[in-house]
């Protein structure tokens, strides 16, 4: 069956595929993936509870506005957002992983940091005006104030891009990211990290609340970073587990 | 995608795997299996659980190998980019992009491996396998066989100098069946390796001769089924001879050099009586019976080697 031959070459019809098309295809390919009905309304629902709970807040008389909205956006920031992060960002390539349609995307000639983007990007896509964008309008209405709203709008976008990139990792790198997520949300950063500084430092909860804290001037429980690290160190967190997917998305086995 | 880099390995074949292995933990799916192809269909056989997914998984680098090398038009398909826009598969899992119809399923993959015209060659690979590239319906509302008709035809959109096809008959009905057959040795003699694992054994003896028998995650044999029959010496040929002197003739061939034994068939639904002959050395045979029928002037009406076909050579390979 062995007979020397030369590689056949490149189709004539084909290039090295240019990177703002493969991201933009797969980007598109994700977000229609990761948005599905089901998922959509829960959420939307949970983000539908935020705004109700945030008219109740409004209509109690007489309370202190700027605590109340911090508190409110605190709360938000540390639970409802991680969550529907979650829900998306771990599905974007671990649903792919689960069953087994990640082939069509990996055996292609495209750098496997592209997926891990497009899948960031189109969790972001989502989660922004479904939950990000409900929040803050709710914290708006609570209390109007432009430093608790701005600080409600860094603090939301620094939690939206580092549970993203968390999460679409913890896709490609666990087999059940849903309940692990929720174990790092709910037990890590709900219960251990708020045990004490230095475990503080180890969840993202941590650097929000020092956001809102800093840029607002109210107190908030462990907010002991200044607003420079409660920014960049999230960010770099981002960047690492970007990094760490595309890395184990270049390595895994794909069924 | 083929310009000059240090990490091109000599080409010998379009694939090339050398004493590849892979394991899951304690168990061995593939041990030190080596086989080089080149353009043409070859059938990739083997019963279920022989560990020919795992070996074409390894092929097209989708997982890694433990020990060993692969290499597809000379490069890793492992860690070579590149390479993997040459490479087209059909996975045996059913699972696509249930959110997108196939034009777009199709269309998408065009994209990713820098297709010039990703809606055209779509559309083109849509027709290939008799599918409607207008069809808007999504993926999810598709028959079986037409979710394979699909995936054979994302396989097919960046015109793969190497294709990969996985069970890709399931699921199809008869007519489709023998046209995609069609479509493979075309692509095969197009100067595709292509190469299709299949457990319908009658319709991969029409892709073509040439097979990887895979049995316990070792290759049992490769190249011409035919071939590896005649080496199998084993196992003795079972021939049916028809003639106008059944009995004379097995009394002749009785002590014939190399012949095991001889049985008589009686005449069935108006077709004559026959001699069935085993024997270890088929080519010897052929000439005994030869002399024995003009010695008694017998007329031979048929020769036919009972057990040459790709069933029986895989039966004797994957049996113990």
């Amino acid at each position: 069956m062995t007979a020397a031959s030369p590689a056949p070459p490149m189709s004539p019809n084909q290039a090295r595929p240019d990177t703002i098309t493969v991201f933009l295809a797969v980007y598109g390919l994700l977000l229609r993936s990761i948005a599905t009905r089901g998922r959509l309304i829960g959420i939307g629902a949970l983000a539908g509870v935020s705004l109700v709970t945030a008219l109740l807040v409004n209509s109690t008389d007489p309370y202190d506005s700027s605590t109340a909205a911090l508190g409110f956006v605190n709360g938000n920031l540390s639970t409802l957002l991680p969550v529907a992060v979650l829900v998306f960002g771990s599905a974007a390539i671990g649903d792919l992983v689960d069953d087994g349609s990640l082939v069509y995307l990996w055996l292609r000639p495209v750098r496997p940091s592209i997926h891990v983007v497009a899948a960031i990007a189109a969790t972001l896509t989502v989660v922004t005006p479904l939950v990000g964008l409900p929040v803050v309008l709710a914290t708006a209405m609570i209390d109007s104030d432009p430093d608790v709203v701005s600080a409600a709008v860094v603090g939301g976008l620094v939690a939206l891009v580092a549970y993203s990139a968390l999460f679409v990792a913890a896709g490609i790198r666990l087999r059940r990211p849903l309940p692990w997520g929720l174990v790092y949300i709910l037990i890590w950063e709900g219960f251990v990290a708020s045990a004490g500084e230095t475990a503080g430092r180890l969840a993202i909860r941590g650097y929000v609340r020092s956001i809102l804290s800093q840029m607002t001037g109210l107190e908030l429980k462990l907010a002991n970073v200044n607003l420079a690290s409660g920014i960049i160190v999230p960010l770099v967190v981002a960047v690492a587990a970007a990094f760490y997917g595309s890395r184990r998305l270049a390595r895994t086995d794909v069924a | 995608m083929t310009n000059p880099d240090t990490n091109v390995a000599p080409v010998t074949g379009m694939v090339d795997v050398e004493a590849a292995s892979k394991w899951f933990g304690d168990v061995v799916a593939v041990s030190e299996v080596s086989f080089s192809l080149d353009a043409g269909v070859t059938a990739m056989l083997g019963p279920n659980g022989a560990g020919k997914s795992t070996l074409l998984r390894m092929v097209c680098g989708l997982t890694r190998t433990d020990q060993g090398t692969v290499r597809v038009l000379g490069r890793d398909p492992r860690t070579d980019l590149d390479v993997r826009g040459r490479i087209g598969i059909a996975p045996q899992q059913e699972a696509v992009f249930e959110a997108l119809d196939a034009h777009s399923f199709v269309r998408l993959a065009g994209v990713l491996c820098g297709v010039a015209d990703p809606d055209g060659a779509a559309a083109s690979a849509l027709r290939l396998v008799e599918l409607d590239p207008a069809d808007t319906r999504r993926i999810t509302s598709y028959s079986k066989g037409m979710r394979q008709r699909v995936k054979l035809a994302q396989a097919l959109v960046n015109d793969p100098a190497v294709l990969v096809l996985d069970e890709p008959l399931t699921g199809l009905d008869p007519r489709q069946r023998g046209h995609m057959i069609d479509l493979f040795a075309k692509l095969g003699e197009q100067g595709r390796c292509v190469i299709v694992s299949s457990h319908v054994l009658d319709e991969v003896e029409r892709f073509g001769s040439r097979v990887l028998v895979v049995a316990q995650g070792r290759l049992a044999a490769s190249g011409d089924f035919r071939a590896i029959r005649d080496l199998m010496d084993d196992r003795p040929h079972r021939i049916r001879v028809r003639t106008d002197q059944p009995r004379e003739l097995a009394a002749r061939l009785v002590d014939g050099a190399g012949v095991l034994g001889v049985r008589l068939e009686p005449p069935s639904a108006g077709r004559p009586g026959g001699v069935v002959v085993d024997t270890n050395d088929a080519a010897r045979f052929r000439t005994e019976v030869a002399v024995a029928s003009r010695d008694l002037s017998a007329t031979l009406w048929e020769v036919t080697p009972l057990d040459d076909d790709l069933e029986s050579v895989f039966r004797y390979l994957v049996q113990p």
